[in-house]
């Protein structure tokens, strides 16, 4: 018997950047998008968009293949095969998952101001999931410094600015990055005073360290990859 | 970065392995592989080869550059430059360890490339650490390190980072803002 996965119709157009139609090249990009959503998450100091189409499309996957598994007798060599890809693919995708929540519950009130703030026809930053647990999160914690300090403090000093509370993500943190489409003219801001700003060249397939600010929109389009 | 998770990746790199099983192909998430056919070589993931090479089922075949002719090339070649060569495989490191610690009979030489590949990693991380102090030292903002691979560049990923970070918030405290990340 076997296993087919679920078949190129079935996954997002917005997925599919090449405009060949190969059942091959699709499976194959799926996964590599799966790797960089994963790498790029855990590099960067902020939270980046929400890549739920891409979530859905690879869980639907796994458990289209684990349904398949599940008809099978135990031993069959092609099994353990897609078994052992199921688990690898199924790490980077906890791993993707838990990174996002560690930055969403070190940064909730930033994230929560940002969704509400972005127009309607915007991407969200954040899956209806996400969206719950961080305002549960930012209620839960609210209730806790209430009980544990504030109700104590004097009438005036009773309230809590979250915003002001909960430090920001730093943008100028330094990071690695990989080019993979040519870029001109990226301004590098100089670090003392006595240095002046500069323009850089990214060739393809280089690597560079320099700060995120300056990169941020470079990452969510995809022109470059952490590392 | 966990160096587990740098030899994660280095696992999806293709390597030939030669099967002494037969299995029409099959279908992966991540492309399509096969068929197997004894005695014929087939490229595989390394994940993959190396869990039918400790199940006995295939012989796994040394990568091109995985010979010491070359190998010595290159690490005569990276001791004179003071730059890094560009080296064959992005994951040198990982499938030199991965590879000879499970397939080391299939490899000629194997003891020779164990002691080449160090002597490249130290001549390589030698260099790159001289590089990050004089990146701090002298406070530049942006470097080119091409032909750096991922497990090189992880060795010193939290530390450069890191200290970095607290450089530029130790300047920039000098002028009041929102508050930061800490």
């Amino acid at each position: 018997m076997s296993f087919i996965p679920v078949i190129k119709s079935e996954f997002p157009a917005s997925l599919l950047q090449s405009s060949e139609s190969h059942d091959h090249s699709d499976a194959d990009l799926i996964q590599s998008l799966v790797f960089q959503a994963w790498l790029n998450e855990k590099f960067s100091p902020e939270l980046m968009e929400n890549k739920s189409e891409l979530v859905e499309c690879v869980m639907e996957q796994l458990t289209h293949m684990e349904e398949n598994l599940q008809r099978v007798r135990k031993g069959d060599v092609k099994a353990s095969v897609h078994r052992m890809e199921i688990d690898r693919i199924r790490f980077v995708l906890s791993s993707y998952l838990r990174s996002r929540l560690q930055k969403i519950e070190r940064f909730f009130p930033h994230v929560l101001e940002k969704e509400k703030s972005r127009a309607d026809g915007d991407p969200s930053f954040l899956s209806p999931e996400e969206f719950a647990f961080a305002k549960e999160f930012l209620a839960n914690t609210e209730v806790y410094l209430r009980n544990v300090a504030l109700k104590h403090m004097p009438p005036n000093l009773q309230s809590i600015d979250m915003l002001k509370a909960v430090p920001e993500p730093c943008l100028d943190s330094f990071v690695f990055l990989r080019v993979k489409e040519r870029q001109e003219n990226i301004l590098v801001e100089p670090e003392t005073d006595e240095q002046r700003e500069y323009v850089v060249d990214l060739d393809k397939g280089s690597q560079h360290l320099m700060r995120y600010r300056t990169i941020a929109p470079l990452v969510a389009s995809g022109a470059v990859q952490l590392i | 970065m966990d160096p587990a998770e740098v030899e994660f990746l280095a696992e999806k790199e293709m390597v030939k392995i030669i099967p002494n099983f037969s299995l029409d192909k099959i279908y992966l998430i991540g492309g399509d592989l096969g068929p197997f056919n004894p005695g014929l070589p087939v490229e595989v993931p390394v994940w993959l080869a190396l869990n039918l090479k400790q199940r006995q089922k295939c012989r796994i075949v040394p990568p091109e550059w995985m010979d010491t002719d070359k190998l010595e090339e290159i690490r005569e070649q990276e001791r004179k430059l003071d730059t890094f060569t560009p080296i064959p495989s992005l994951y040198y490191m990982e499938l030199t360890k991965l590879l000879l610690n499970h397939s080391a009979d299939n490899i000629p030489k194997a003891d020779e490339i164990r002691t080449l590949v160090k002597d490249i990693w130290d001549t390589r991380v030698a260099k790159l650490r001289l590089s990050a102090d004089s990146f701090i030292s002298q406070q530049e903002a942006h470097a080119q390190l091409d032909n750096l691979t991922l497990m090189e560049i992880n060795t010193t990923r939290s530390f450069l980072l890191d200290s970095l970070n607290y450089m530029y918030k130790l300047r920039s405290n000098l002028q009041p803002g929102r508050s930061q990340d800490y």
